[in-house]
């Protein structure tokens, strides 16, 4: 979530509406926020907003230097950084009750079992549906893509929250109706529900929904959507299409195969998917994260990967580029 | 009923028996006295009753059976060594007597393949053989035999293949290929209509894997004109814990606490058992024979659902289903949680 940028659109935006501003005059507003948006924080919804952009400047950068910690050092530092961040998003509440990225973050920082967060979200969906606002609002037009609203922003990431909670929980037809929604909404799918229905068609061994959901997003491809089709093909066995597609992981995906084959700790994301390029290393480390309840479940396939031609050497060798343990 | 290799045994043994009676021309006043002698000489004087190789083979195979399935299980380390070489021996020398004894070939890949895919892989290239021998071998009995008998030679016949798709759905399941569970179910009721070998049971599992509601349901639609010698008043575990697990992934909390009462109502000590949770090795032969609706059949189906229970995070370890149905039968049932946290001196929840 870049909250700078989103303060400043919202920022922009309610002066604008205020003003009056033609399509030129709004450009120009954001130019001039953007250069010092504090200076147009003159509500306590922003003053909130403001808060948690701070908070997830502190989470982010308390993050540097995990790698040089221990495991109980580190067990007490990510503590300390969830607790933090709570304060920090109740502090934010304290000036608007009603901060949802604030409620949201709150409800992730308690840092407990998934299927108390996802009751916990889903109220927290259905509260911000009754408050009416943004996206939730009456009268909206149905033809806008909700992330265009900077207002609606917040509950698609509740949303979007939810639908990745649910496949946490092996609700997989539940995560993906929570994401078949959310690009019903917002056709840009800047979140990422796309990801998590992948992963959920392919939990359910959908192929014709995979398929779909494949072509409404132009074929174009990414790291869940490759390691689904692993996923998807292996659990119909027909492993030689399985094998086409593993190939296709390993050659696309940065280090895919050392992903897959040595998954690491991925923190829970404050409050959605962490940006990164298309078919980077850390792409591939989220999507084999967000992956891993389905691997589990299929508890050969990381063993299967691995014996296929070519591919322990190729997770091998991104190893040894990256100076990684192998 | 799930196969049980004794009850088995004793059958092919009666139809060999039977046939020899007729190849001799027995008169009837001897046949009599033949008839009133066998279960004696069953059960003291194997050796004295007419008997081939296979029969000889699948005496072996139900030997071996009891020591992996029923013995094994309850051994300490020292003693589960022996007892696996002695199976193993069994199987050996069941497949030196009768190269076709597809249960003792079936039973050796189980113990030699290094993860459960390789053993599934095994047993898809066992497959069409094994269905073909069979299906081959018990149409040849009900033409040269016909009648009662005919028919009863010819289901036992099958019955190895249906115990080869039966472990293929189940090894399916639990590598995640849970449409090809549903296959082979569907396959094996074509050879075993009746579905004696309670494949379904395994296919209910499938369907709520793959939520799909609908299938679980026509499932226990069917189930309730399938099966041998059960009660089909009542849904069985496997499409009980299905249900409650569907339910439970779409969030409908109270239907799922429905069918989890509904459980300790059908089961003895139901309460108990969903708290412990306990994973038990499969059959290796077939499901472990116990009696319908028995706190072991219970004991069974909460172990072969594990892939239900365990799915999803948990960090207790007991998957979101499974920590959820420990939380629930605790509340109903506080008597049977006290007991199981005094009995094993730790608690689960």
């Amino acid at each position: 979530m870049d909250a700078h940028e989103e303060l400043v659109l919202r920022l922009a935006e309610k002066r604008s509406k205020k003003l009056g501003l033609s399509k030129n005059g709004y450009a120009e507003l954001v130019l001039a926020v953007r250069k010092d948006p504090e200076k147009f924080v003159d509500d306590e919804h922003e003053e909130a907003f403001l808060c948690v952009a701070k908070a997830l400047d502190r989470y982010e950068e308390s993050q540097r230097g995990d790698e040089m910690l221990g495991d109980d050092e580190f067990m007490a530092e990510r503590a300390r950084r969830l607790a933090k961040l709570a304060s920090d998003c109740t502090a934010a509440l304290a000036k608007d009750p009603t901060c949802e990225d604030a409620r949201l973050l709150l409800e992730i920082a308690k840092d407990d079992e998934p299927d108390a967060l996802l009751d916990r979200l889903i109220n927290l969906g259905h509260d911000i549906e009754r408050e009416g606002v943004g996206y939730a609002s009456e009268g909206r037009p149905e033809a806008i893509d909700a992330w265009d609203d900077v207002f609606s922003r917040p509950y698609l990431r509740v949303q979007d929250a939810i639908a990745r909670t649910c496949l946490e929980t092996a609700r997989y037809g539940l995560a993906c109706s929570t994401g078949q929604r959310l690009l019903a909404i917002s056709a840009s799918d800047v979140l990422g529900a796309r990801h998590t229905c992948a992963l959920a068609l392919a939990r359910l061994e959908d192929e014709a929904g995979f398929d779909k959901l494949d072509a409404m997003h132009g074929r174009h491809g990414d790291s869940w959507s490759h390691l689904a089709r692993v996923i998807l093909l292996f659990k119909l066995d027909r492993m030689s299409a399985a094998r086409r597609a593993l190939k296709g992981f390993d050659s696309l995906c940065e280090g895919g195969m050392y992903a897959l084959l040595r998954p690491v700790l991925v923190e829970p994301y404050a409050p959605d998917r962490p940006q990164c390029s298309p078919y980077s290393f850390k792409e591939a480390v989220l999507a084999v994260h967000e992956a891993d309840p389905i691997v589990v479940d299929t508890p050969d396939l990381p063993a299967w990967a691995e014996a296929q031609p070519g591919m322990l050497e190729s997770a091998q060798a991104f190893a040894q580029k990256s100076g990684f343990d192998w | 009923m799930a196969f049980n290799p004794d009850r088995e045994d004793y059958d092919r043994m009666v139809v060999r028996f039977m046939e020899d009676l007729r190849d001799r021309n027995v008169d009837d006043l001897d046949i009599e006295q033949e008839v009133a002698s066998f279960g004696r000489r069953y059960a003291q004087e194997r050796d004295s009753l007419p008997q081939t190789d296979v029969e000889r083979a699948f005496h072996l195979v139900a030997t071996a059976t009891s020591i992996i399935d029923y013995e094994l299980p309850f051994a300490d380390d020292d003693t589960a060594d022996q007892l696996v070489k002695q199976a193993s021996n069994l199987l050996d020398e069941a497949l030196a007597l009768d190269p076709n004894c597809f249960d003792a070939r079936r039973m050796k890949a189980a113990a030699t393949a290094p993860t459960f895919e390789a053993h599934y892989v095994l047993l898809k290239q066992a497959c069409d053989a094994t269905c073909d021998a069979c299906l081959a071998e018990a149409k040849t009995a009900v033409k040269e035999m016909g009648g009662e008998i005919g028919n009863l030679v010819a289901r036992i016949a099958l019955r190895p293949a249906v115990r080869l798709l039966a472990t293929l759905a189940s090894k399916a399941v639990i590598c995640g290929h849970n449409r090809e569970a549903i296959k082979w179910y569907k396959r094996a009721l074509e050879l075993d209509p009746l579905d004696e070998g309670d494949i379904r049971f395994t296919a209910a599992i499938a369907y709520s894997k793959l939520e799909d509601e609908e299938g679980l349901e026509q499932l226990a639609r069917d189930s309730r004109a399938l099966g041998v010698g059960r009660p089909h008043d009542e849904d069985d575990a496997w499409v009980l814990i299905s249900r409650m697990a569907i339910a439970y992934k779409q969030r409908d909390l109270t239907a799922a606490r429905t069918v989890l009462k509904h459980i300790i109502k059908v089961y003895p000590n139901a309460a108990l058992t969903l708290i412990a949770m306990h994973e038990l090795p499969d059959g290796v032969f077939a499901r472990l024979y116990v009696e319908p609706f028995s706190e072991d059949e219970l004991i069974m189906a909460v172990s072969e659902c594990t892939v239900l229970f365990q799915e999803g995070v948990d960090r207790e370890g007991h998957g979101s289903l499974g920590a959820w149905a420990i939380r629930c039968a605790r509340e109903l049932d506080p008597s049977a949680a006290d007991f199981y946290t005094r009995g094993s001196g730790r608690r689960n929840d």
